[in-house]
C-alpha cells in the first residue's frame, strides 16, 4: 500500500533547550488509522500540529503525498495540505448554522448544500442542520466536526483526543460510527490519545510516546 | 494557526499605521531641536515657572483628592452592605459621562457671585447683594475639585476590581493580630492596592495635563493654555511645539509610571485557594455615613451639573432644539461615528495581525499605537497641523491650494489616534475569547488572511465591533482642544459649540450641547455598569 505520509528524521524543539522529538521516523499508508498514544504534555499534539503545518521543525522532513511539506526552513502551510482537523473543544464557529459550519471548506463546490446534507447525514446529525453549535449537545458537536473535517475529502484526517469530552457511552457509540465512515472513505486518520484502550480499539497501529523513547507497534 | 509568511500584508499594514499614528508625536519632539526663538525667551522669563508651578499644584491635588475619594468609596461598596450599595456600585462612574470642562461652565453657573447657589444662598438667609455664601471659584482650587469630581471614577475603577480580588484570609489574618476595620483598610488593603491606586492617578494625572477647557475657563496658566496662547495669540508654532514637548516628556513619565504600576496590579492574591471577602451588614448610623460618602462624590461631579443644566434651559426657557443644535449635532454625530468606525476597523486589523503573524515585532506595535490616548488633543493637533503641512507642501502640491490642511481628515486623524486605545482593549478582549483551535480549523479548511478575517474573525466579533464604535464615538464627541484647532473653518461639534457659548459668558445657550454631549457620554457608563453587575456575580 502507498504512504500517504512520511516522517524522516524529525526533531522539534520549543527552546534550544528541550527536545519535545527527537529523531523520529515514521509512515501512514493510505487507508491507515495510527493512534498516538501517551501522557499529556509529551509532545503528542506537537508531532499532529507539526503534520499539520502548525509548527516548524527543528530538522528532518515531513512528506505528505510524495510532496515535501516540512524540513529545516520551509513550511508548507496547512490550508495547502489538503488534511481535515478534528480538536477536543470541536471549534466549530459560532457565528454560522451546522449546515454552513459543514460547508465552509467548500464554498467553491456548486452543489455543497446536498453535499454538506450528505455528511451530515453519514454521521446522522442531517436534522440539526439549521441549528447553531450552541444549539446541540457536545456529542453532535463532534459528529458535525467530523462531518466537517472529512467533507473535503482530505488526504490525512488528524484527530486530536477527539473523543475527550464525551461520557463513556457517548464515546463508544461514536467510535464505532467513526471508525467505520473512515474505513469506508478508506480515510488515512492520525488520531492523538491518552486513551490505551481507546487507541487499541480504534488504530491499526499505535505510536506510543514515553518520556526517553517513541516506540512504534 | 500562524502566518508562514516572513513578510505578508499583515505585517506590513501595522507598520504604515504606526508610521503614521507615531508622526504627529515624533513632528513634535523633533521642535526641541529647532532655534529657540525670542517668544521662547519671553517664556522662560515670565511665565514658564508659573506654567510648571500651576500644573503641579493642580495635578498635585488632583491626585490626593482621587486617591482618596476613589480608594475610599471602592473599599465601601466593596466590603459592606448599605442603603444603595448596588446603586452606588456603578452610580459612581456617572461623573465620568461629565467632561471636567462642562462642570467647569455649571460651577461657574451655580458658585459665581450672582450663580444659582449665592443667588438661593441670599433668598434664605436674608443675604446681601454683594455678599456670598459660597466663594469664588475660578481658581486653581476650583479647578482641582473640578477635575477630581470628574475623574476619581478611574481610580474608583480601578481600586474595585483591586479590592475585590482580596483574599478573605488575609484580613482574617490581620484581625487576629489585632487590627481594627479601619486599621485593615488603611494598613493591609490600601497598601495591597497601592499599584493600582498609582495606575488609576496617573491616569488621572495625565487627563488634568491634558486639559484644555476648564483651564482656560478658569483663566489658570498651564502648559496647554500656553501652548494655545503661544501659537493662536504670538503665532509661533515652532515654540508652542517646544512648550508641547515638555508637557510630552512629563506626560511619559506618568505614562511609564501608570504602565509599571499596572504590570503589578494588585499584588493580586486569587490563586486556588482564593476566597472572596465576606460582604458585611452594617448598623443603620455606620449604614449612613457610608450613603453620605458614596453620595457626595456623585451628587457633586454628576447630580448638581445636570441640574444646573436642566436649571439654564427650563428658567430661560431655552430654544433647546433649534436649527443650528441639530445642524452641529449632525455634524458632531456623522463625524464620531465615522471615526469611530475608522478607528474600529484599524483595531481589528492590527489585533488581527498580531495574531496572524505572531510576530513579536507585531506584537510589540500596539503598546506605542495605544500611547495616542495619553498625548493631549493640544498637541496632537500641533503635530497634525505641521504633518499636513509637510504633506501639502511636499507631496500633494499638485493640488492648488491645501488639501489635507484645514480639512476634515486632521480632525479624524487626531480622533482616531486619541480614541485607539479604547477601540483595542474592546477587540483584545473579544479576541481573548476566541479559541486558537477555531483559526487552526479555520486554516485547515483553507480560511487564510483576509477571508479568515471576514468569515471567521469578523462575525465572531461582531459584539466587539459594535461596542467600539459606541466607546470611541462617546469619546469623540466629548473630545475639546483637538476639535478646537483642526476643524475647517466655520465647523462646529457640539464640544466646540458649548466652549464658544461659555467663554462668551452665554452660558444658558451652552446648555443645549452640554446636555447633548453628557446625554452621548452616558453610553460607556451602560457598558461599565455592565461589567460590574458581571463582576458582581462572579462574586457571590
Amino acid at each position: 500500500m502507498k504512504n500517504i505520509l512520511e516522517i524522516k528524521n524529525l526533531y522539534h524543539a520549543y527552546d534550544q533547550n528541550t527536545l519535545t522529538i527527537k529523531d523520529f521516523s515514521f509512515s501512514l499508508k493510505k487507508g491507515e488509522i495510527v493512534s498516538i498514544l501517551g501522557p499529556s504534555g509529551i509532545g503528542k499534539t506537537t508531532l499532529l500540529r507539526i503534520v499539520a503545518g502548525l509548527e516548524h521543525v527543528m530538522d528532518g522532513e515531513v512528506t505528505i503525498s510524495d510532496k515535501v511539506v516540512s524540513k529545516k526552513n520551509f513550511l508548507l502551510p496547512p490550508e495547502k495540505r489538503n488534511l481535515g482537523l478534528v480538536v477536543e473543544d470541536r471549534a466549530l464557529f459560532p457565528h454560522l448554522n451546522i449546515e454552513k459550519n459543514v460547508m465552509f471548506g467548500i464554498n467553491h463546490i456548486h452543489e455543497r448544500e446536498s453535499l454538506a446534507q450528505e455528511y451530515l447525514g453519514l454521521f446522522k446529525v442531517a436534522e440539526l442542520s439549521k441549528k447553531y453549535p450552541h444549539e446541540i449537545s457536545a456529542g453532535q458537536q463532534q459528529r458535525v466536526a467530523f462531518a466537517r473535517a472529512i467533507i473535503t475529502n482530505p488526504d490525512i484526517l488528524l484527530l486530536d483526543e477527539p473523543f475527550g469530552a464525551l461520557d463513556k457511552n457517548l464515546k463508544d457509540e461514536l467510535h464505532d460510527e467513526a471508525k467505520k465512515i473512515f474505513k469506508d472513505k478508506d480515510l488515512s486518520v492520525l488520531l492523538v490519545t491518552h486513551d490505551e484502550e481507546e487507541a487499541e480499539y480504534f488504530s491499526d497501529r499505535i505510536i506510543e510516546f514515553q518520556e526517553d523513547k517513541i516506540i512504534i507497534r | 494557526m500562524r502566518s508562514s509568511k516572513i513578510f505578508s500584508v499583515w505585517h506590513g499594514l501595522p507598520l504604515f499605521i504606526l508610521l503614521f499614528f507615531l508622526s504627529p508625536i515624533l513632528i513634535i519632539l523633533s521642535s526641541v531641536f529647532a532655534d529657540f526663538s525670542e517668544n521662547w525667551s519671553h517664556i522662560y522669563e515670565y511665565v514658564l515657572a508659573d506654567y510648571i508651578l500651576n500644573s503641579l499644584i493642580l495635578v498635585s491635588g488632583v491626585s490626593i483628592l482621587v486617591m482618596t475619594i476613589g480608594s475610599l468609596t471602592a473599599w465601601l461598596v466593596t466590603n459592606y452592605q448599605f442603603f444603595g450599595k448596588r446603586f452606588f456600585e456603578w452610580g459612581l462612574i456617572l461623573p465620568l459621562a461629565i467632561p471636567p470642562y462642562i462642570l467647569a461652565y455649571t460651577f461657574t453657573g451655580l458658585f459665581d457671585s450672582y450663580g444659582t447657589m449665592n443667588e438661593i444662598a441670599r433668598s434664605v438667609f436674608n443675604l446681601k447683594q454683594n455678599e456670598m455664601l459660597f466663594p469664588n471659584i475660578r481658581n486653581i482650587y476650583g479647578a482641582i475639585i473640578v477635575f477630581s469630581f470628574t475623574l476619581y471614577p478611574y481610580v474608583y475603577l480601578i481600586c474595585r476590581t483591586a479590592f475585590l480580588n482580596q483574599s478573605r484570609s488575609m484580613f482574617e489574618v490581620g484581625r487576629t493580630l489585632g487590627l481594627s476595620q479601619a486599621s485593615i483598610f488603611l494598613k493591609l488593603a490600601l497598601p495591597l492596592v497601592r499599584p493600582a491606586l498609582i495606575a488609576g492617578t496617573m491616569i488621572v494625572a495625565m487627563e488634568t495635563l491634558s486639559d484644555f477647557g476648564a483651564v482656560d475657563h478658569f483663566a489658570i496658566s498651564t502648559f496647554t493654555t500656553g501652548i494655545f496662547r503661544t501659537w493662536y495669540g504670538m503665532y509661533d508654532l515652532t515654540t508652542a511645539m517646544q512648550l508641547a514637548s515638555m508637557l510630552l516628556i512629563f506626560i511619559t513619565f506618568c505614562l511609564i509610571i501608570e504602565r509599571i504600576s499596572r504590570k503589578n496590579a494588585s499584588y493580586s492574591t486569587i490563586g486556588s485557594n482564593f476566597k472572596p471577602t465576606p460582604v458585611k451588614r452594617l448598623s443603620s448610623l455606620r449604614s449612613s455615613a457610608c450613603f453620605f460618602i458614596c453620595f457626595v462624590p456623585i451628587f457633586i461631579g454628576f447630580i448638581l451639573p445636570v441640574l444646573e443644566i436642566l436649571n439654564w434651559s427650563l428658567r430661560f426657557n431655552t430654544r433647546f432644539f433649534n436649527e443650528q443644535f441639530f445642524s452641529i449635532s449632525l455634524n458632531t454625530v456623522l463625524l464620531s461615528i465615522l471615526s469611530a468606525i475608522l478607528c474600529t476597523f484599524i483595531a481589528m486589523i492590527i489585533n488581527f495581525s498580531i495574531r496572524y503573524t505572531n510576530s513579536p515585532v507585531i506584537k510589540s506595535i500596539n503598546p506605542f499605537l495605544n500611547i495616542g490616548y495619553a498625548v493631549p488633543g493640544l498637541i496632537l493637533a500641533v503635530g497634525i497641523v505641521q504633518l499636513f503641512v509637510f504633506l501639502d507642501t511636499n507631496i500633494l502640491n499638485s493640488f492648488e491650494e491645501y488639501f489635507l490642511t484645514g480639512s476634515l481628515f486632521g480632525l479624524i486623524f487626531a480622533y482616531i489616534i486619541k480614541s485607539y486605545a479604547l477601540a483595542n482593549s474592546t477587540y483584545e478582549a473579544g479576541y481573548q475569547k476566541i479559541s486558537q483551535t477555531i483559526d487552526d480549523s479555520a486554516r485547515i479548511l483553507k480560511s487564510t488572511g483576509l477571508n479568515l478575517l471576514l468569515r471567521v474573525h469578523f462575525p465572531i466579533l461582531k459584539t466587539s465591533f459594535f461596542t467600539s464604535i459606541l466607546l470611541v464615538t462617546s469619546e469623540v464627541v466629548k473630545e475639546l482642544p483637538a476639535t478646537l484647532i483642526l476643524r475647517p473653518f466655520n465647523f462646529e461639534t457640539l464640544a466646540v459649540s458649548t466652549y464658544i457659548y461659555a467663554s462668551e459668558e452665554r452660558m444658558v445657550e451652552a446648555a443645549a450641547p452640554a446636555t447633548a454631549i453628557i446625554l452621548i457620554g452616558l453610553i460607556p457608563i451602560f457598558f461599565i455598569s455592565q461589567m460590574i453587575r458581571a463582576s458582581r456575580l462572579e462574586k457571590s
